[in-house]
């Protein structure tokens, strides 16, 4: 568990963060957004004391992090960064091993954790095991940079545009990489990106900065849903809002049990999200899809009509809410 | 065969690109061959010599053996199809080159020393010097292109001295060179140790103030402008004016401090030859271990911090071994920087192979002068290669991404 209580960070007489408060649950995935500039990574660096916040409260599970001596608690918290930072004077094994033998673990305890993280990774041992940084491509040294954030297994791991240098590709391969280890680990991550698609991807809970101070924090669906201003529109894609919503929802979150009519020509599995739903209606010139399970049985039905009043009547009730 | 086709086409003329780099060295061997001095010869140490072109110093064969393994050379070079033994090939040739000129001093010297005067010697005259300079060009330009690893070319260099070394020892008494060696065999050798000696202390101490120095120009912002526009100062005064400046404070400290005089501090010799030594090395050591301490990545130190290592853990694990390359370039260039002006320190009383290039000077006995110069040449070639192959073994594993 994370908390920020009213933080700010001054730099001479500039404010970079402005009274920030935000707080991340264990095991929940965090992610900072915002325009180049905005204070996201002064923020993720006064969390494991790379600098020193000017006023306010930070706590690491309850305690303030000025409890903690600012060594060991590094040791504990996960950091990755854009440009990996790793060691070019050490191969890949030294680099993963590097917190563990920090921590003093047995040689013999350190190199088998080193090969369990670069299995995890998708790295084989024999062949990555004694490359030096140089000889691997940005996504596998980025691969590196997780590993050797996860080695000492901590519960937290801070993460600065980890993916913000790799291609396309490669970035969407290392998300869904992320996401899969997330799922195994829960970990507690605070995630900063200035792409609001990687963090709409990944994220439990959104936070967006603009010039040091927090716009709009919620989940994702939520921001989506009722965007505090029109900056935070315009992050969100704008016109895009509405498809990128239907890419967080599934299929069979708004399924209507079969009717008595005779099923639809198209079918879509349940699990798929809505976004991919509306694409198929578009391009069957169907107003009406049939929901099927994993083995190709029709479990519901889907509806165009249906699916824009929910979309409408959900707005409505959110923005009630609030 | 229609005919146009045996005329060579303007595509097939603008392929022709000859190694202009191996042709223009051949030419210039050629032009020294013939048109300079091959050796001199003199009745005896005092006597200017007569100079002798090569077919009297060699004979026509010897002159037309050279020109015939240079020629191959050039027609080698200029031949469109770039293979890799044809370069082996030019390599080859001027390796030969190299190996069959002592044989050619002896040649000389058979024809043209009479044996019934032993005062009587012979001169390497300029179209030795040249060849063998040009020669040594045209193999760092092949090496370059047979991508040849250094340590194969220092061997391959070594071996050529030892030939010619074994030549002098074994057949060439009458050499001048080799005729002012024996004559001070043991001061010779007591010169190197002595340079040597010099150069080891001076470069060691100045490794150990200089990084000193660097570290505190780090800690204590300030010093830094100041530090540095002394130490840049220093590198400008004429390292004779320096020998100068120090012999006043000097020779005063021994005058009035016995305890310094015990010590052998004086006004001239070793004392203030290591000073002004240490002071002209403090500011390459100075300059790069500045700059390789403060040229590491950014991005490294600061994942450095957040892993959790301390700040002594990230200097030593982390800064000092990147560091490491621009530090050793610093000591190269330091190294053969005070190779150099440990020969001006024979002027103070300082010893080293300088005495004998300024006593050389002195009687204008110009094989003294290379009897000094030439291991001094040596060395400095030596330490260069050495460390700078050390530093890119170094670097190798570290390569910058
Ligand atoms: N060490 C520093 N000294 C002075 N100003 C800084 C320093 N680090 C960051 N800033 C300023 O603080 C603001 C926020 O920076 P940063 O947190 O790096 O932004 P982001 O990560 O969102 O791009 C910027 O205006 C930047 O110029
Ligand atoms: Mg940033």
């Amino acid at each position: 568990m994370i908390e920020l209580r009213n933080v700010y960070k001054y730099f001479d007489d500039t404010v970079a963060v402005d009274d920030v408060s935000l707080s991340v649950p264990k095991g929940k995935f965090c992610a900072l957004v915002g325009t180049s500039g905005c204070g996201k990574s002064t923020t993720l660096r006064m969390i494991n004391r790379l600098l020193a916040h000017s006023e306010g409260e930070i706590l690491l599970d309850e305690q303030a992090i000025s409890d903690y001596d600012p060594v060991l608690l590094r040791r504990r918290i996960g950091y990755v960064i854009q440009n990996t930072g790793l060691f070019p004077h050490w191969n890949v094994a030294r680099n993963i091993g590097l917190v563990p033998r920090l921590l003093k673990w047995p040689a013999s305890q350190v190199r088998q954790r080193v090969e369990e993280l670069m299995q995890l990774l998708g790295l084989p041992v024999g062949e990555f095991a004694n490359k030096y940084p140089h000889q691997l491509s940005g996504g596998q040294a980025q691969r590196v940079g997780v590993a050797r954030a996860l080695a000492a297994d901590p519960d937290i791991l801070l993460m600065d545009e980890p993916f913000g240098a790799l291609d396309p590709i490669t970035r969407e391969k290392l998300q869904e990489m992320l996401m899969q280890l997330q799922a195994r680990l829960h970990k507690t991550i605070v995630f900063v990106t200035h792409d609001m698609d990687e963090a709409l991807r990944l994220a439990d809970h959104l936070v967006v900065m603009r010039a040091g101070k927090v716009i709009q924090q919620g989940t994702p669906l939520s921001l989506l849903q009722k965007p505090a201003d029109a900056f935070v529109d315009s992050l969100l894609g704008g016109l895009e809002r509405g498809l990128k919503q239907a890419s967080l929802t599934r299929v069979k979150d708004h399924m209507a049990p079969l009717g008595p009519t005779l099923p639809a020509q198209s079918r879509i599995p349940a699990r798929y999200t809505l976004r991919q739903a509306l694409s198929m209606m578009l391009r069957d010139h169907s107003e009406r899809l049939t929901v099927v399970d994993q083995h190709d049985m029709p479990v519901g039905e889907l509806s165009l009509r249906k699916l824009v009043k929910e979309a409408h009547s959900s707005e409505q009730g959110s923005s009630r809410e609030s | 065969m229609p005919l146009k086709d045996a005329l060579p086409t303007q595509g097939r003329f603008s392929q022709w690109r000859p190694n202009w780099v191996i042709l223009t060295l051949g030419l210039a061997m050629l032009a020294a061959v013939w048109g300079l001095p091959t050796v001199s010869v003199a009745a005896n140490r005092i006597v200017s010599g007569t100079g002798y072109p090569v077919w009297q110093a060699l004979s026509w064969g010897g002159g037309a053996l050279a020109s015939l393994i240079i020629l191959a050379m050039m027609v080698l070079a200029s031949h469109p199809e770039r293979t890799r033994l044809s370069y082996v090939a030019q390599f080859a040739a001027m390796v030969l080159l190299l190996l069959l000129m002592p044989f050619g001093l002896m040649a000389a010297s058979h024809w043209l020393v009479d044996a019934s005067q032993p005062q009587a010697r012979l001169g390497i005259g300029p179209a030795y010097w040249v060849v063998m300079f040009l020669a040594l060009l045209g193999l760092i330009e092949l090496r370059l292109r047979l991508s040849l690893a250094r340590g194969w070319m220092a061997l391959l260099l070594i071996g050529i001295g030892a030939v010619w070394l074994g030549c002098a020892a074994l057949w060439l008494d009458s050499l001048a060179l080799v005729q002012e060696f024996q004559v001070r065999e043991a001061q010779f050798y007591q010169a190197i140790r002595q340079h040597l000696a010099l150069v080891t202390i001076a470069v060691s101490v100045s490794i150990v103030l200089g990084m000193g120095i660097a570290l505190l120009m780090r800690r204590f912002y300030r010093l830094q402008r100041g530090g540095f526009a002394l130490l840049n100062f220093f590198q400008t005064v004429p390292s004779l004016a320096l020998f100068g400046l120090l012999l006043a404070p000097l020779a005063w400290l021994s005058a009035n401090v016995p305890f310094a005089a015990q010590l052998g501090i004086k006004g001239i010799g070793w004392t203030p030859a290591l000073i002004a030594l240490i002071i002209y090395s403090l500011l390459p050591i100075v300059r790069n271990t500045y700059v390789a301490l403060e040229a590491v990545s950014p991005d490294v130190l600061d994942a450095a911090t957040g892993m959790g290592m301390r700040t002594s853990q990230r200097f030593w694990q982390v800064r000092v071994p990147l560091a490491l390359p621009i530090l050793l370039e610093g000591v190269r260039i330091t190294m053969v920087q005070a190779i150099g002006l440990t020969a001006v320190a024979a002027l103070i009383g300082a010893g080293g192979l300088g005495a004998f290039i300024f006593q050389g000077l002195g009687q204008a006995a110009m094989d003294m002068v290379l009897l000094g110069a030439l291991p001094i040449l040596v060395m400095a070639l030596a330490a260069d290669a050495g460390i700078g192959a050390l530093a890119a073994q170094l670097r190798r594993g570290a390569a910058y991404d």
